[in-house]
């Protein structure tokens, strides 16, 4: 009628086979969970997912589209209980689109202690984060201000054209490009 | 020293008296937002002077507080559907949930229901003692894949189509605000029209009572936005994650700190929307909503110049007015 | 039909040989290796959480049977008082009611529900049912159960701790960051979070013994196309457990360092990003709600047979089924994000995608009603709840196709209509499953039968209590009515009013459950080893009521001719 059970020693090592493997799963996963962290901000970055920025070298060459223009929007926030005031120079500024252009944004250190900050950063709308291209930015590095020091800071940055070609940009008129800057508290490691 | 939100522009003071005819002043109850601005001291002298400055720009009188209109942009008692809604997209989406979703969702369960309750009347024991023995039947199996299939496939097109429509980012010249999501209240700012930001915290019930207005659903300050224009709202958080939710006007959008998010759309007509914080936040979760004051263009541009702001196509102001991130003046606020 | 040659049938119940010999007490329930003593404990553990979770719903909902703050200040100012501490402000109770929430929703998943559907009847009939001695490792197994007594306390404990404004963990379920990290201080988070962790080790340990023993243990001829239903759930259970527990564990335990060590993983000031433990939150999130009713699925099936008198219609399809509805589960998450500013195509995916879900769940429901058709239904207690689970998960489901469309969700996200809808297929759907598979299984977990009419009479009090329960929840939701939130405007108060009568209702329905429960185990008719006739095929109807302490210690044998 049918085969003989196995022994119980054959299947012993085979559950420990098993659970071994499926341990190995587990614990894959788990890793997963942790690489998860750089793979996310691996995927922000590449797909401009969330409205992440890309960067791009000093040196790019980029096409212009010539008569073709975007508005730029640029929008400051500093965390409650940060002594620094923080503002773009020009709320608004239209750029053709593929051209290189600066904005300026104003800090303003409020106390009187040196105070160090570091800015995180996205575009709206999110689809449109894949064609901002920044060159340059205060938010690459952190920055510390002296008690009362005022700086202003620049971002060069440019709109790739490729954004016109992209269908889901089409009624894309205006980017927003926002800035919140924190405060770098001594023992918090960037992850 | 803390940093605090701007609260209150001072130009809005001159206006107190003019609009305490209508109803709680609108800047009325900044003073009790305000309270925290006072352990901020050391506020500069150049920004209480940009305050002033901006003073004489605010002769105009602010339109009188809006009465909301009982069951619009509010729940009604005992509603069992979707509120009334007043952009395009709050009736393309009504339009797919009363008149697509809503009947299959009835159409499915009824269905059910009558196979099942058919079955259970027809081959119950005792007038059918024996059980047939049929465990397979290919075309059936098949037509209850695919025609489910083609459901989702009618519902997915329209669905589509309204996530596209929700999507539609705002033209250039929309008036946009920055929204943020504190712990507990919402803080609104126009960048453009150059108003700082201000705050707006849930009315006590008796206040609101007295105001006529819905308890729980009403702010001291509400946001002022103009009907039939093109509105963008750019929204974060400043602390945990709030949403900033208005049901009669489909929008829902998460506040994250350290995120901006943005929030397109058009409202059809003047009248006073109810909103909640919709993502759990803390303690008071529950107590810091949101209404949303659509006034006639018109009347919009009044309200903007009556709270020192200035309209777009004016000359470009001074950008110092216009650093709304400046610190609050937190002297002339205690004093109101 | 399967031919079952096994050793112990179901009138040997008075042989009582060596497989029958127990250990003492302390050594058979405190050291217990022995499946079904293991699965009884579990049980125990459930009901006793489902007390506890479904009397707080009790607190919330007499909080909300009217608009105002009636009873939170009260009980925040007890909480205090037993903690000697200053009365309650009007804030910390309100963090009280956050508390409230969050304690209901982590006890119902992880304390109620999964250990009662995996650990209790999955550990009962999972070996029974493919004809196998006991699980694959046996001490793993009393490791599982017994990880869940530190889980359960430190949660219960983290409501006498302080968790930012008041005492407690204040975050709801999803533990969401900022609120769980700089939003919440002080130990309560931390304590719940550890709590998760521990029942996390518990469900994965379980879920590693589970996949070993349903591959490995099946006795001679029980192909895997073989097993009984309830073991495909299970096992499809076990993998997305083995799957999604992991990244929840990593989730949390990134959330634990950044309370406490100063990293920054979902903290936009070190770079880190909040929305990333949304994501992780939710992969492990949305096949944990598979995880709940699967098992459920299970039961049911095997209860629809039984009392059907016919096999499973279309058995390949409801096993592979339950494997799509498990692997697109993973695929889908981010439809509980629809509101954190996603960009449209992302949008449109997860649309489609949790659209995808309802096909094979369409197919369950339509291979159970093909089940009953032409069958010789007789309408046991067991029946009435499986009956029951299926037309209110067939209400609940369609609802979730409402929820699947972004655009619509835009306005439903976070208010009552999602509360309802989840609440129709874990609190319909779920429980009916555990009450339908508690009832089936009494008699042969207890060997005595349970008051017919009292099990009759707890479904219809229970079916009304329910849904006058949860079914105004969508007019609530519809209208605009916020989750999580202690007190509403006038407009929300008719509905909340008939929400609170369903729960007395509903809670009249547990008195019964109770009362019946005590009556049949202490009165209860000695029961035979297959009380429901021709219909129930499945091995454990082979053995007495109760089975002896060791089952098949020789193998029973499938006949290989044998097919659905």
């Amino acid at each position: 009628m049918a085969t003989l059970p196995p022994s119980p020693f054959d299947r012993d090592r085979r559950n420990r086979r098993t659970m071994l493997t499926m341990a190995v799963v587990g614990l894959s996963m788990l890793g997963l969970g942790f690489a998860s962290v750089p793979l996310y901000r691996i995927f922000c970055e590449q797909t401009g997912f969330g409205g992440t920025t890309k960067r791009a070298a000093a040196d790019v060459q980029v096409r212009e589209a010539t008569g073709h223009t975007m508005s730029i929007r640029f929008d400051s926030n500093v965390q409650p209980g940060m002594p620094w005031q923080f503002y773009p120079e020009h709320r608004t500024d239209t750029v053709t689109i593929g051209r290189k252009d600066m904005a300026i944004f104003i800090a303003k250190n409020m106390s009187d202690k040196p105070v160090t900050g570091t800015a995180a950063f996205n575009v709206t709308p999110t689809q449109a984060g894949a064609y901002f291209t920044k060159i340059q930015c205060f938010c690459f590095t952190e920055q510390t201000l002296q008690p009362g020091q005022e700086v202003r800071m620049p971002v060069l940055y440019f709109v790739d054209p490729k954004i016109l070609d992209d269908p889901d940009n089409k009624d894309t008129q205006q980017i927003t490009l926002s800035y919140t800057f924190y405060p770098v508290e001594p023992g918090k490691k960037a992850s | 020293m803390k940093k605090v939100k701007s609260l209150v522009l001072a130009g809005l003071l001159a206006l107190a008296p003019a609009m305490a005819m209508n109803g709680p002043a609108f800047a009325q109850d900044n003073a009790v937002a305000a309270a925290p601005a006072a352990d901020n001291a050391a506020a500069p002298a150049e920004s209480a002077a940009n305050a002033v400055e901006a003073a004489p720009a605010a002769k105009v009188a602010a339109p009188p507080r809006m009465k909301p209109t009982e069951g619009i942009g509010m729940p009604r008692p005992g509603e069992i559907t979707l509120q009334e809604q007043f952009t395009s997209t709050g009736h393309t989406a009504r339009w797919m949930h009363d008149k697509l979703l809503l009947p299959l969702c009835f159409i499915m369960s009824i269905f059910v229901l009558i196979l099942m309750l058919y079955a259970m009347w027809k081959f119950r024991a005792a007038a059918n003692p024996v059980p047939s023995k049929t465990s397979h039947n290919t075309l059936i199996e098949v037509i209850w894949t695919v025609v489910p299939v083609i459901i989702l496939l009618v519902i997915a097109v329209p669905s589509i189509g309204l996530l596209a429509d929700q999507y539609k980012p705002a033209p250039k010249d929309a008036v946009v605000v920055k929204v943020t999501g504190y712990q507990w209240y919402w803080g609104y700012e126009y960048p453009d029209a150059g108003i700082p930001e201000f705050v707006s915290n849930m009315l006590p019930e008796d206040k609101a009572k007295a105001n006529g207005e819905p308890y729980l659903l009403a702010p001291d300050n509400r946001l002022v936005l103009p009907a039939g224009r093109p509105i963008k709202l750019i929204i974060t958080g400043a602390d945990v994650i709030h949403a900033f939710a208005v049901p009669s006007l489909w929008v829902k959008m998460d506040a994250v700190p350290g995120r901006l998010n943005e929030k397109s759309f058009t409202i059809d007509k003047p009248g006073v929307y109810y909103g909640q914080c919709s993502e759990l936040c803390g303690a008071r979760h529950g107590f810091m909503p949101i209404a949303i004051e659509a006034l006639p263009p018109a009347e919009f541009d009044q309200w903007v110049l009556s709270q020192g702001g200035k309209l777009p196509g004016a000359a470009p102001a001074a950008t110092a007015a216009a650093t709304a991130q400046a610190v609050a003046p937190a002297a002339p606020a205690a004093k109101l | 039909m399967t031919t079952i040659t096994a050793d112990h049938h179901g009138d040997h119940a008075h042989d009582h040989h060596d497989a029958d010999h127990k250990p003492a007490f302390f050594q058979r329930w405190f050291m217990s290796t022995n499946h079904k003593d293991i699965g009884t404990l579990y049980l125990i553990f459930a009901i006793i959480a489902g007390i506890i979770g479904g009397g707080i719903s009790g607190l919330m909902r007499a909080e909300l049977a009217q608009p105002g703050i009636q009873y939170l200040q009260t009980w925040a100012n007890m909480q205090h008082s037993l903690m000697g501490v200053e009365p309650a402000t009007l804030d910390q109770a309100y963090h009280l009611w956050n508390a409230l929430i969050t304690a209901h929703g982590l006890i119902m998943v992880f304390f109620m529900v999964m250990p009662a559907m995996i650990g209790g009847f999955g550990n009962w009939f999972v070996p029974i049912m493919i004809g196998a001695p006991d699980m694959a490792f046996p001490r793993m197994n009393n490791v599982s159960f017994w990880l869940l007594i530190p889980a359960f306390t430190l949660l219960l404990g983290s409501a006498f701790v302080p968790g930012g404004t008041g005492y407690g963990a204040g975050t709801g379920w999803t533990v969401y960051a900022p609120l769980s990290t700089s939003g919440s201080a002080g130990p309560a988070v931390d304590m719940a979070i550890l709590s998760l962790h521990i029942a996390g080790a518990s469900s994965i340990l379980g879920a590693i013994n589970f996949i070993t023993t349903i591959l490995n243990m099946r006795a001679p001829g029980m192909t895997l196309h073989k097993m009984p239903l309830f073991v495909w759930s299970v096992l499809v259970t076990a993998f997305l457990l083995l799957l999604a527990l992991p990244v929840l564990a990593a989730a949390i335990t990134m959330l634990l360092t950044d309370r406490n060590f100063g990293t920054t993983f979902y903290d936009a000031a070190g770079g880190g990003d909040p929305e990333l433990y949304q994501h992780l939150f939710w992969f492990f999130g949305h096949p944990e709600v598979y995880i709940m009713i699967l098992p459920g699925f299970g039961i049911v099936s095997q209860i629809i047979s039984t009392f059907s008198k016919k096999p499973v219609f279309g058995y390949l399809g409801m096993a592979y089924a339950m494997v799509a509805i498990g692997v697109v589960g993973f695929v889908v998450w981010a439809h509980h994000m629809f509101t954190t500013g996603m960009s449209v195509n992302v949008k449109m995916y997860f649309t489609a995608a949790t659209m995808v879900i309802a096909v094979p769940t369409g197919i369950k429901i339509f291979s159970w009603i093909a089940t009953i058709w032409g069958g010789s239904i007789s309408f046991k207690t067991p029946m009435v709840w499986a009956l029951g689970f299926i037309f209110l998960f067939t209400v609940g489901g369609v609802t979730g196709v409402v929820l699947a469309n972004g655009g619509v969700d835009d306005v439903l996200h976070d208010t009552y209509y999602v509360v309802a809808h989840f609440h129709y297929v874990l609190s319909l759907g779920a429980v009916f499953g555990l009450f339908a598979g508690f009832y089936y299984w009494f008699p042969k977990m207890s060997g005595r039968m349970y008051n017919e009419f009292l099990g009759q009479l707890h479904f219809w009090v229970f079916f009304v209590g329910v849904n006058l329960l949860f079914f105004p929840m969508h007019f609530l939701g519809l209208s605009g009515m916020p989750r999580r939130y202690p007190d509403y405007p006038e407009a929300f108060a008719y509905w909340n009013k008939v929400a609170s009568h369903g729960y007395e209702i509903m809670a009249a329905g547990m008195v019964i459950f109770f009362i019946n429960l005590i009556w049949s185990l202490a009165a209860g008719k000695k029961a035979v080893g297959n009380p429901w006739g021709e219909g129930a095929t499945t091995l454990e109807w082979t053995l007495s009521s109760p089975p002896p302490f060791h089952q098949f210690e020789t193998l029973p044998v499938i006949d290989d001719a044998a097919h659905h």
